[in-house]
């Protein structure tokens, strides 16, 4: 099993296909998309895809994931200058160099999981 | 509706790959994520290129006449980015009019995009490169600043 970095780096990849999906099944964006010329006849190829990197994620972070990302919409968010993305909270400037090789990060006030791009 | 200058300002000079050296779609696609990597202060260039792979395994982002628009959103990204590239011999990439590719606009944002740039910025991008004396001027340009000039004057 990869590290937990590795980890949320594959829930990363999860999270931007998931909002690619998404965009394909929103009429509005599809339709705007297909205006402009583009196809997107392959939701199925994406689906497989999604499936294949879940099945890459340990267990009990996925269920986190789809738990967090069923309540808030994005679960992973992003942290710029000690700002949590996902609820703009200020992290104490700390936090950075709490993660280590087993444990993901999460923001002490939304719950979110924090990616340090 | 965006102005062609507006337009310009997305486009940076370190982020122009006037002279391809990939030769297939893949190739072409690490080209690009590598001068944003290089240029760019981030470290997953990776999640970028498996974003963009899986973008056009939804459907090729080739939309004819040569033209290219990789696209998509990604956490690993902080702000909208727009690359240039242009390949003088062409690469197969999917297009639907089946031909080669010559002229690539990559262009990535964050999910936290919310006044939805990216979408105006590739929108406005398609409408122009229906002028086929753009993408003649294009074909010729060999400077960041002839770029721009191209762009503005469209």
């Amino acid at each position: 099993m990869s590290s937990t970095e590795e980890q949320v780096k594959l829930l990363v990849a999860l999270q931007d296909l998931d909002l690619m999906i998404k965009e394909a099944n929103d009429a509005e964006t599809s339709s705007e998309m297909k205006q402009m010329g583009f196809k997107l006849d392959g939701i199925a190829e994406l689906s497989k895809a999604r499936k294949l990197l879940a099945e890459r994620v340990r267990p009990q972070l996925l269920n986190r994931y789809e738990r967090l990302s069923k309540s808030y919409g994005r679960a992973v968010v992003p942290v710029t200058g000690n700002l949590c993305l996902g609820c703009f909270v200020t992290l104490p400037t700390s936090y950075p160099s709490l993660k280590s090789k087993d444990s993901f990060l999460t923001c002490q006030n939304c719950g979110r999981i924090l990616y340090f791009p | 509706m965006m102005k062609p200058n507006e337009l310009a300002e997305f486009f940076h000079e370190s982020l122009c790959i006037f002279d391809l050296k990939a030769n297939d779609k893949h190739g072409v696609l690490t080209e690009m994520v590598s001068c944003i990597g290089e240029n760019l202060h981030f470290k997953d260039k990776d999640l970028l290129l498996d974003m963009l792979v899986n973008r056009e395994s939804l459907g090729s982002t080739a939309i004819g006449k040569g033209v290219a628009f990789p696209h998509g959103r990604s956490l690993a990204i902080q702000e909208l980015t727009v690359l240039f590239a242009r390949s003088a011999e062409g690469v197969d990439f999917n297009a639907l009019d089946s031909k080669p590719t010559h002229l690539f606009f990559l262009i990535i944002a964050p999910p936290q995009d919310k006044e939805n740039l990216y979408l105006q910025v590739l929108g406005h991008l398609v409408e122009l490169i229906k002028s086929a004396a753009l993408r003649k001027k294009l074909m010729e340009v060999t400077t960041f600043s002839e770029l721009q000039d191209a762009l503005a004057s469209a």
